[in-house]
């Protein structure tokens, strides 16, 4: 700029560049025709008086200017965002001229003749004559189509992002970068048994926050506000989650900022997973492992004793006592462990070993918890054994009576031994007698009796079965 | 087995606390070996308690599952009055309470040797050599 030869050729282009230009402003209607908005003009009657260039490309046609058949609009259809047609006289141009007032910013749909469509802005102004009396409209009106398809398509990524957060089984939440709560799903709402205020809660939506050891942790030290606070995601720690109603859930928290294009932080999303089941199964198998355990040596004890009673006793009846056992077992472990019949054990202990048709049994089904079963199965293969050996079943003509019954919570069993030799109460108590009195009296809580008469050994046990 | 080393428990009144009556045979056999005379048992938790209200043992043997219920109260009176005790179970110290944990603990099924050196550790008996 600074030599002039060059200032005064700038000077001389910008001078014939200012006469065309000149030209086109002085006549309003080639700048009209030129813009890049559709702009017409209707009459007081809603008559096209005016279309630009771009008006016709929009509308897909050059309507006939006056034309009695189109009014309002040039356009070959009008769609609202209901997808209905909307007739000619709702459009914003026919309630502009009825109103006398602008309408400003409409979002309409137009369809052209050959079935395509576009969504056009339009911004409507009533003309007025120099007395103030309505003479017409003009509608300027530009293609937002674009703007329209990537807004809805971002709505409705939005859209899919939300149905898809509120489908997931995961209790799932988002808070800004300061950590206000601003969307949780129904998973998470379960998950707390509360709903939390949106925007008003920080960092987590849980009623109160526990470590697992009980103590409560602050909400602004929760693992999302650390996660959030430190820029970095984080799985666990495991916390726990206490409800208004007091009931607590186990979880693991997977807290993840989330950062801008520009690398910013603009908020964070967690996920919290229940560990209530997988507590409960570890729980469970971990009890079903100790009660195994637990019982397994318990039946080595019970097997160790067996053996040091009957070496003492020196009767050889330990194979005798180790199948009863044995068998009772397996009745059990047919149930589950969980209960035995009675009929069943009293069938499996007392039956083998002693002559067919000689023992009476006669009893309902009574469903024997594990201990009650074991303790009976004991009991009656020690009552049979011994019959067999001193008692009723010892002589031909013997025989046994089994018969129990089931009063309220009480079972009652009744061993009858008849046509027996004479038996006289033994001089040392020995190891059936011991375990009837104890198995009954100390393990079941019942009330065992044992009378030794001249007709034979007479044994009636009550036992309390539990609820 | 009748030197005074073995029979330690010479002169002792033992509470054992057994809820399967064949173990409990067991143990008092063991007991009687070691040379207590007097051994009372109970085979529920009410029972034990009852024993320990008419007459308090100079040592107990305590099963820590009666069934399904736990010995514990029964551990916690012998402890007020400072009677010394060990637990008996079939689930090894793992299934223990913490609070009891450190105590000693037989492991079932287990032998007079080691129910011998249960009981010598808590009386603070030497063993015998």
């Amino acid at each position: 700029m600074s030599n002039p030869a060059d200032a005064n050729g700038g000077a001389r282009s910008a001078a014939v560049t200012s006469l065309a230009l000149e030209r086109i402003v002085r006549s309003p209607a080639t700048l009209v025709e030129n813009l890049s908005i559709g702009i017409y003009t209707c009459d007081r009657d809603g008559l096209i008086v005016q279309f630009n260039r771009r008006a016709a490309e929009l509308w897909g046609r050059a309507p006939a200017l006056s034309d009695p058949h189109i009014r309002y609009c040039g356009a070959f259809k009008t769609i609202d965002r209901d997808c209905r047609a909307a007739a000619p006289a709702e459009s914003v141009m026919a309630q502009v001229l009825a109103s006398g007032e602008p309408v400003r910013d409409r979002e309409l749909i137009l369809e052209r003749e050959d079935g395509t469509r576009i969504t056009i802005l339009a911004n409507v102004d009533p003309l007025f004559d120099e007395q103030g009396r309505l003479v017409g409209g003009v509608n300027c009106f530009q293609d937002i189509s674009e703007v329209v398809r990537m807004r809805d398509q971002m709505r409705e990524g939005r859209r899919v992002v939300r149905h898809v957060m509120e489908a997931l089984p995961a209790a799932i939440y988002t808070t800004d970068a300061d950590g206000k709560l601003q969307y949780f799903n129904t998973a998470a709402e379960n998950l707390w048994g509360f709903t939390p205020k949106i925007g008003e809660q920080f960092w987590c939506g849980s009623w109160k926050i526990l470590l697992p050891d009980g103590t409560l942790l602050p909400h602004d030290r929760c693992p999302m506000a650390v996660a959030l606070k430190e820029k970095r995601a984080l799985v666990g720690p495991e916390a726990v989650a206490e409800r208004p109603d007091g009931t607590r859930v186990p979880f693991m928290p997977y807290p993840t900022p989330l950062f801008g294009s520009d690398g910013e932080l603009i908020g964070g999303v967690n996920m919290l997973i229940d560990l209530t089941e997988q507590k409960r199964a570890d729980a469970q198998q971990r009890g079903l492992i100790d009660e195994l355990n637990h019982r397994v040596k318990n039946t080595l004890a019970t097997i160790q004793s067996l053996a040091a009673q009957t070496l003492r006793g020196g009767d050889g009846e330990f194979e005798g006592r180790l199948l009863a056992l044995s068998r009772v077992h397996d009745q059990l472990t047919r149930n589950a462990w969980e209960w035995a019949d009675l009929a069943a054990i009293a069938r499996d202990t007392v039956l083998p070993g002693v002559a067919n048709g000689r023992v009476r049994i006669e009893g309902p089904s009574v469903r024997l918890t594990p201990r009650i079963a074991l303790a009976m199965g004991m009991v009656l293969h020690e009552l049979a054994s011994n019959a067999s050996r001193h008692g009723a079943l010892s002589t031909p003509a013997g025989s046994v009576a089994l018969a129990w019954r089931v009063d309220g919570q009480i079972l009652h069993v009744d061993w009858r031994e008849e046509g027996g030799p004479a038996v006289a109460p033994p001089t040392r108590r020995g190891f059936g007698t011991r375990l009837v009195e104890r198995s009954v009296a100390n393990e079941l809580g019942g009330h065992p009796s044992i009378a030794f008469s001249a007709a034979g050994v007479h044994c009636t046990m009550e036992i309390p079965l539990p609820e | 087995m009748t030197d005074s080393g073995t029979r330690f428990l010479d002169r002792l009144s033992v509470l054992v606390v057994e809820d399967e009556a064949i173990i409990s045979f067991l143990i008092e056999d063991m007991l009687g070996e070691l040379g207590a005379s007097d051994v009372r048992h109970a085979g529920t938790l009410a029972a034990a308690m009852a024993q320990l209200d008419a007459r308090l043992p100079d040592i107990a043997v305590l099963d820590v599952n009666l069934g399904g219920e736990r010995v514990y109260p029964v551990a916690e009176r012998l402890e007020a009055a400072g009677i010394r005790f060990v637990f008996t179970t079939g689930y090894g110290k793992s299934g223990m309470d913490a609070r009891w944990a450190a105590r000693v603990v037989v492991q079932k099924p287990f032998n007079i040797e080691t129910m011998s050196a249960a009981l010598r550790d808590v009386l603070e008996v030497l063993p015998s050599p």
